[in-house]
């Protein structure tokens, strides 16, 4: 990480942070009143890591569990990036009764509780995070990346070609069930120059 | 003598933030924290008459410390700031003897407001 860590000073890297932090409370607010239950919010972990990196970070997240996951990219102001939010599979049968869903959880059902979950919890973040950055973010279509699968087959699929990325990763968990999602904002080298620049107007 | 405030969070983007909230015409003293382990000594040395206070922080989290001030009855008003905005959250600090919570992000009229309500401004 050494030479990487370097595109982000630590008054960056705390900026990021707290915005992240606002911008998830958010987005836990409104999925908390979606599954009538109380979101367990961490501290967000920002940090600028190699391509190689990203797929030892994910796989430490998520190592010994099937995960079912979605990708949307979003784009404004010279600035793209790309959420992945994944689920651990043991938290569709919780998320499916919160959402009082009868009978048996078929794919398609799980398919469903996924992208519902989803839309709110990219939606509100990025919106969360551009709208303290006076950016309007456009989001592209959600992408099943895949159900039931194993974490490297998910990253062998994403390999992008990016060098570096700064990435923010969130790790929501329900409290009482068992429910367990992360939720990973991925930003390109490039756009982490245009970002900087807004985020150091604020710290200013 | 001027009332003590501190301001404690783990971030310190958002210590600035809540510093340059505060209205400029309130002759206070203002004291930082940087998580609720300094947050809670600092009370303890009296630099907490008012308490801008953050909930999601390493090592002692909001909670701990509104638990630690009702336990050992410490003299403060505490005012939760924080992104958590889930209305259990809110309601858990309340009960915790929270006087008022303030949604992130902080800005000044939102500050002024509450400092209103709670008649801490007037006595400036």
């Amino acid at each position: 990480m050494g030479a990487a860590t370097a595109i982000l000073t630590e008054d960056q890297r705390d900026c990021y942070q707290e915005l992240t932090n606002v911008a998830m409370g958010q987005a836990a607010d409104r999925l908390a009143r979606l599954l009538n239950a109380y979101v367990v919010l961490p501290i967000p972990k920002v940090s600028v890591i190699e391509n190689s990196d990203l797929n030892m970070a994910l796989q430490g997240a998520h190592s010994d569990s099937s995960v079912s996951a979605v990708c949307q990219g979003f784009i404004g102001a010279g600035i793209a990036g790309e959420a992945l939010l994944m689920f651990n599979d043991t938290s569709f049968a919780s998320l499916a009764s919160l959402m009082k869903y009868s009978g048996p959880l078929s794919q398609q059902a799980e398919l469903e509780l996924l992208m519902d979950t989803s839309s709110i919890l990219i939606g509100a973040c990025i919106h969360g995070i551009g709208e303290q950055l006076e950016i309007v973010f456009n989001q592209g279509h959600p992408v099943v990346l895949g159900q039931h699968c194993d974490m490297n087959d998910l990253l062998n699929h994403g390999n992008n070609g990016w060098n570096r990325t700064l990435a923010i990763e969130i790790h929501y968990t329900i409290e009482h069930v068992n429910i367990e999602c992360e939720l990973l904002l991925l930003f390109t080298e490039d756009s982490v120059k245009a970002l900087n620049r807004k985020i150091d107007y604020l710290l200013d | 003598m001027n009332l003590n405030v501190l301001i404690c969070d783990d971030s310190s983007f958002a210590r600035k933030q809540m510093a340059r909230a505060l209205p400029p015409e309130w002759n206070v003293e203002i004291h930082f924290a940087g998580d609720g382990v300094e947050g809670v000594s600092a009370i303890r040395e009296g630099k907490g008459d008012v308490v801008f206070l953050d909930l999601t922080m390493p090592n002692m989290d909001g909670y701990g410390v509104l638990e630690t001030i009702r336990r050992d009855d410490l003299p403060a008003m505490v005012i939760v700031v924080s992104g958590d905005i889930q209305p259990d959250a809110q309601e858990r600090v309340k009960a915790l003897g929270a006087m008022a919570f303030i949604k992130k992000p902080i800005d000044a009229e939102k500050a002024r407001g509450v400092l209103t309500e709670y008649g801490i401004l007037t006595g400036a």
